[in-house]
């Protein structure tokens, strides 16, 4: 365990910004293609079955799409953005933006924190934060309908619980991730 | 979808997601009584005599458990406090077996041993002094 380490208020602080980020981006995906009806789209005005709306994927618009179309929604955008600031949080703690921000603005007008924590928890956040969001963008190009705004939405969540409870995602996950042979391989 | 449908979704969203934390939030660091099953050192991968006489908390930590290091000092302190209490860390960042043994699903995860090596309690979640202290209180091994 690192003697020193960081201002536990850095990770909060940014995870309240990516929430925020990702609310929106989450937003966007569930109004964008991800969710667009074919019928609606190429104007179709056949009668619905009596049976109701049969949600088979013929109604939605997105497999028809090609890869191109898909990538062209603000949700899709928005969703690679968190992701690409992900990667950056995995790769370069040090240097990620919300850190850097909150270590030039915002911690000095705080007073200095009761205690350092490791970084390895946050970092282990940012990287499943990139796994769900990566997952969600993929999808989304090979034409999953829905993929986009539920990956935005679980990350969404798990940057919440962070920011407003301190909610521990390593803690909580880190072991099922090593019984599914995810993680912690013996060296 | 239709931007005021997925506004109130996400609304929604967002109150399911400040319900589940508080929930999550109660549920941390609660104490349970377990069955009892006799636990050595070895068992754990550490040296023989590195349990207490009295009493001896044992806690299961990983590299990316935010919660751990207070805890560690937490039940460090407690033992320090009571003698015949030791405190054990077990890192299972790469220990999947130990993890399976013992069904340790988060971190930190507390099993609370009496002096003969017996689990008599398993805390999940960092526990609060109180919660330790009781529970010691309960196996005899709180008393100066």
């Amino acid at each position: 365990m690192p003697e020193q380490g960081i201002d536990p208020r850095g990770p909060r602080f940014a995870a309240g910004i990516t929430s925020v980020l990702l609310l929106i981006a989450a937003f966007f995906a569930f109004i964008g293609n991800a969710t667009a009806r074919a019928a609606l789209t190429f104007g179709w005005t056949a009668d619905q079955p009596a049976s109701g709306d049969g949600l088979g994927p013929s109604d939605w618009w997105l497999p028809r799409a090609t890869v191109a179309e898909r990538a062209a929604d603000t949700g899709f955008v928005l969703v690679a953005v968190a992701a690409a600031l992900f990667l950056w949080g995995v790769a370069s703690p040090r240097t990620a933006p919300w850190g850097v921000v909150f270590r030039r603005f915002v911690r000095p007008r705080l007073s200095p924190p009761a205690e350092l924590e490791d970084p390895r928890p946050p970092r282990f956040a940012q990287g499943v934060g990139l796994f769900v969001t990566a997952i969600g963008l993929a999808l989304h190009l090979l034409g999953v309908p829905l993929a986009l705004p539920i990956a935005a939405t679980a990350a969404f969540v798990a940057a919440f619980l962070n920011a407003a409870f301190g909610f521990c995602l390593g803690c909580q996950i880190y072991l099922g991730l090593q019984r599914l042979g995810l993680v912690g391989r013996t060296a | 979808m239709s931007p005021s449908v997925a506004a109130l979704t996400l609304v929604a969203i967002v109150l399911a997601a400040a319900l589940l934390g508080v929930a999550l939030r109660r549920a941390q660091g609660r104490a349970r009584r377990i069955e009892r099953s006799a636990i050595a050192p070895s068992d754990l991968g550490i040296d023989a005599g590195a349990f207490g006489e009295r009493a001896t908390l044992v806690q299961f930590s990983t590299e990316v458990c935010a919660r751990c290091p207070q805890t560690r000092r937490l039940l460090a302190d407690v033992a320090s406090t009571h003698p015949g209490v030791r405190h054990v860390d077990v890192d299972l960042t790469r220990r999947l077996d130990l993890a399976r043994r013992f069904r340790v699903m988060q971190t930190p995860t507390v099993l609370v041993l009496d002096g003969t090596g017996e689990a008599h309690a398993r805390i999940g979640g960092a526990p609060r002094r109180a919660t330790v202290v009781a529970e010691l209180e309960r196996i005899g091994g709180a008393h100066a």
